[in-house]
C-alpha cells in the first residue's frame, strides 16, 4: 500500500475520497450492488434506499469534471453474490484517472506499476499486448466482432462447453462463456517459459463498452475498453471514458432494460453524475483489485488467504 | 421435480445430469469483472465414479436426484444379491453386483455400511472405512522374523487379497483399511 501511495505521489496525483454511500446504483445487470436504507432519528419520514458502491468510478468522475486533475483512491467496494476463490464480497479497489490521456497511455503506466510491484516477489516475462479480436483469431480462430451465432455455438461445443447457453442468449453471453473459460486461462503467461506476464486485452465488442468511449477500428466498432491479466487471474479493467452524458443515460437506460428481462430490480439512475459527465474532461481509468494482486505476489490460489478475516468469517 | 439454483451449489450436493446422479465434488464461480457469470463445477457420476466438469449459467437451476445415503447392517449374500437390514426398522434391501462392486470384497456379515439409494434403489454400497477380517490362507512366514521389513500376501475371509507383513498367521484378525485395501494392524480385543 505504502509503495503505490509513493508511486502516485511521485507523479503528483492527488489521493481522493468519495462516499461509499449512494443514492444510485450501477445499473450493470452483472453487477449486484447492497441495498441500505437511511432511517431519520425521528422516524417521522420513509425511510430511504441507499446503495453501498461497487466502486467509486461515479464520485471520482466528478471530481475530475470540476477540475480535479488526475486522481486515485484505494478504496473498500461491494458485490452481492460474489464468493469465490477469486472473490470476496467486500473487496479492495485501487482506481484512478489521468487526465487528458487515452486507455493506451494508461495502459503503459498500469504496466509500470505492475513490474515495480510484482518484481521483487514474481519472476516476470515480458508483458503482452493484444486486442480482443487478436486473442480470438489466435486461440479459436474466429471474429469475434463479426463470427455468426452459428460460429459461435460451435465453438462453444468444440470446448467441451455445449449446452451451457442456448441460441436465444445474446451473443456476447457466448463470447464471455468463451472468453472466461477458454481464453482468460493462459492470459498473462508465458507460453515459452510459462512466467507470469503482464498481459492486456483491448478493444472490446462496442456492446461490451459500459463507460468506455467507442471508436473505430479497421471499420469496426470497438470500445475503448482494456482488461489486465496475470497467470489466467483478472486484475483490473480500464476505460477511456465516455464524456458524453446523452449516450451513457442511454446505455444505463438500456442496462436496466435488460434487468427487467433478467427479473432483476432496476436501478436509479446517477443524475448527479450524469450532470456532471458532459464537464467530463479528456481522460482514461483503470480500477484494479489490490486482493487479486496480493494473491499474484504471494502466489495464492484462493482469496482468503490474502485476507484476514474472509466473508465466511466477517 | 426438485432442482437446485446455481447459488446453492456446494460440495455433495446431489444433481441429475444428463439422466444419471451426480454430486458435486468441486464448484467454482467464474464471474468477469464485466459480463455472466457461470458456476464451473466438478461432478462425480455415482454411477461410474468418474469425475466430469460441467458449466452452468449463474442464476439457472438444475434438477435435483433423489440420492440418500443411509446405513445398514449387511445380512448376507445369497449367490446373486446382498442383503442389507435396517437395524431399527428391520427393513430389508437387497443389492446386485452393479451396485456393490469392489465393495463385495470388505462386506462381513453384520458390518455397518453406507448403501447409497437413488429413487429408493441401492446405487452404491460402500464399506465402513476399517474392517477386521479373518486371515484364511497365507505361507507360513519364517520364525523369528517379526520385524515389518518384507510382506506376504494373505487371502481373507471375504476373499480379499492384501499385503500383510511376514509374521502374520493364518487365523489372525486383521485389521485392513478398505479405501487404500492395505493392513493396518492386528485386530486388538
Amino acid at each position: 500500500m505504502q509503495y503505490i501511495r509513493c508511486f502516485f505521489e511521485q507523479r503528483e496525483i492527488l489521493e481522493v475520497d468519495t462516499p461509499v454511500l449512494s443514492a444510485a446504483a450501477i445499473t450493470d445487470p452483472f453487477i449486484e450492488s447492497f441495498q441500505t436504507r437511511y432511517i431519520p432519528l425521528t422516524r417521522k419520514m420513509p425511510a430511504e434506499h441507499y446503495y453501498l458502491h461497487s466502486s467509486p468510478e461515479f464520485p471520482m468522475k466528478r471530481l475530475l469534471a470540476a477540475g480535479s486533475g488526475s486522481i486515485y483512491q484505494i478504496a473498500k467496494v461491494f458485490r452481492q453474490g460474489e464468493v469465490g476463490s477469486r472473490h470476496n464480497p467486500e473487496f479492495t479497489l485501487l482506481e484512478w484517472y489521468r487526465d487528458g490521456w487515452d486507455h493506451h497511455q494508461l495502459m503503459q503506466e498500469v504496466e509500470q506499476l505492475l513490474t515495480e510491484l510484482l518484481t521483487p516477489h514474481v519472476q516476470l516475462g515480458a508483458s503482452c499486448f493484444m486486442s480482443y479480436q487478436q486473442v480470438f483469431e489466435k486461440v479459436m480462430a474466429i471474429n469475434p466482432h463479426t463470427a455468426p451465432m452459428d460460429d459461435l455455438c460451435a465453438c462453444a461445443d468444440k470446448f467441451d462447453l455445449s449446452g451451457v447457453l442456448d441460441k436465444s442468449d445474446h451473443r456476447d453471453r457466448f463470447l464471455e462463456l468463451l472468453f472466461s473459460h477458454v481464453i482468460e486461462p493462459a492470459l498473462g503467461t508465458e507460453a515459452e517459459t510459462g512466467k507470469a506476464c503482464i498481459c492486456f486485452v483491448y478493444h472490446y465488442p462496442a456492446s461490451q463498452a459500459s463507460l468506455a468511449r467507442i471508436g473505430q477500428e479497421n471499420g469496426i466498432a470497438v470500445a475503448r475498453r482494456f482488461e489486465i491479466f496475470i497467470n489466467g487471474l483478472e486484475l483490473g479493467n480500464g476505460f477511456h471514458e465516455l464524456n458524453n452524458a446523452q449516450e451513457q443515460r442511454a446505455r444505463f437506460t438500456a442496462d436496466n432494460q435488460t434487468r427487467q428481462q433478467m427479473g432483476l430490480t432496476e436501478r436509479p439512475l446517477d443524475e448527479n453524475f450524469l450532470a456532471a459527465l458532459d464537464l467530463l474532461p479528456d481522460c482514461a481509468g483503470v480500477a484494479i483489485g489490490i486482493e487479486r494482486l496480493l494473491m499474484v505476489m504471494s502466489q495464492a490460489a484462493h482469496i482468503n488467504k490474502v485476507i484476514n478475516f474472509p466473508f465466511e468469517r466477517a | 421435480m426438485a432442482s437446485y439454483n446455481t447459488n446453492e451449489f456446494r460440495s455433495g450436493l446431489k444433481l441429475m445430469i444428463d439422466g444419471d446422479p451426480y454430486a458435486i465434488v468441486d464448484n467454482e464461480v467464474v464471474k468477469p469483472g464485466k459480463g455472466q457469470a457461470f458456476n464451473r463445477i466438478k461432478v462425480k457420476n455415482l454411477k461410474t465414479g468418474r469425475v466430469v466438469e460441467r458449466t452452468y449459467k449463474s442464476g439457472e437451476s438444475v434438477e435435483a436426484a433423489d440420492v440418500m445415503d443411509t446405513d445398514l447392517q449387511y445380512l448376507y449374500n445369497d449367490g446373486e444379491q446382498w442383503h442389507f437390514m435396517h437395524p431399527e426398522t428391520f427393513e430389508q434391501i437387497a443389492a446386485d453386483q452393479s451396485a456393490v462392486g469392489d465393495a463385495a470384497k470388505w462386506l462381513k456379515e453384520q458390518d455397518m455400511c453406507t448403501i447409497t439409494l437413488w429413487n429408493g434403489s441401492p446405487l452404491l454400497v460402500t464399506p465402513p472405512n476399517f474392517v477386521v477380517l479373518t486371515v484364511a490362507d497365507t505361507d507360513p512366514g519364517l520364525k523369528g522374523d517379526t520385524s515389518g521389513g518384507g510382506g506376504k500376501p494373505a487371502t481373507m475371509e471375504t476373499g480379499a487379497v492384501i499385503q500383510v507383513p511376514l509374521f502374520i498367521q493364518i487365523g489372525e484378525e486383521l485389521k485392513i483399511d478398505t479405501r487404500t485395501a492395505k493392513y493396518v494392524s492386528r485386530a486388538k480385543d
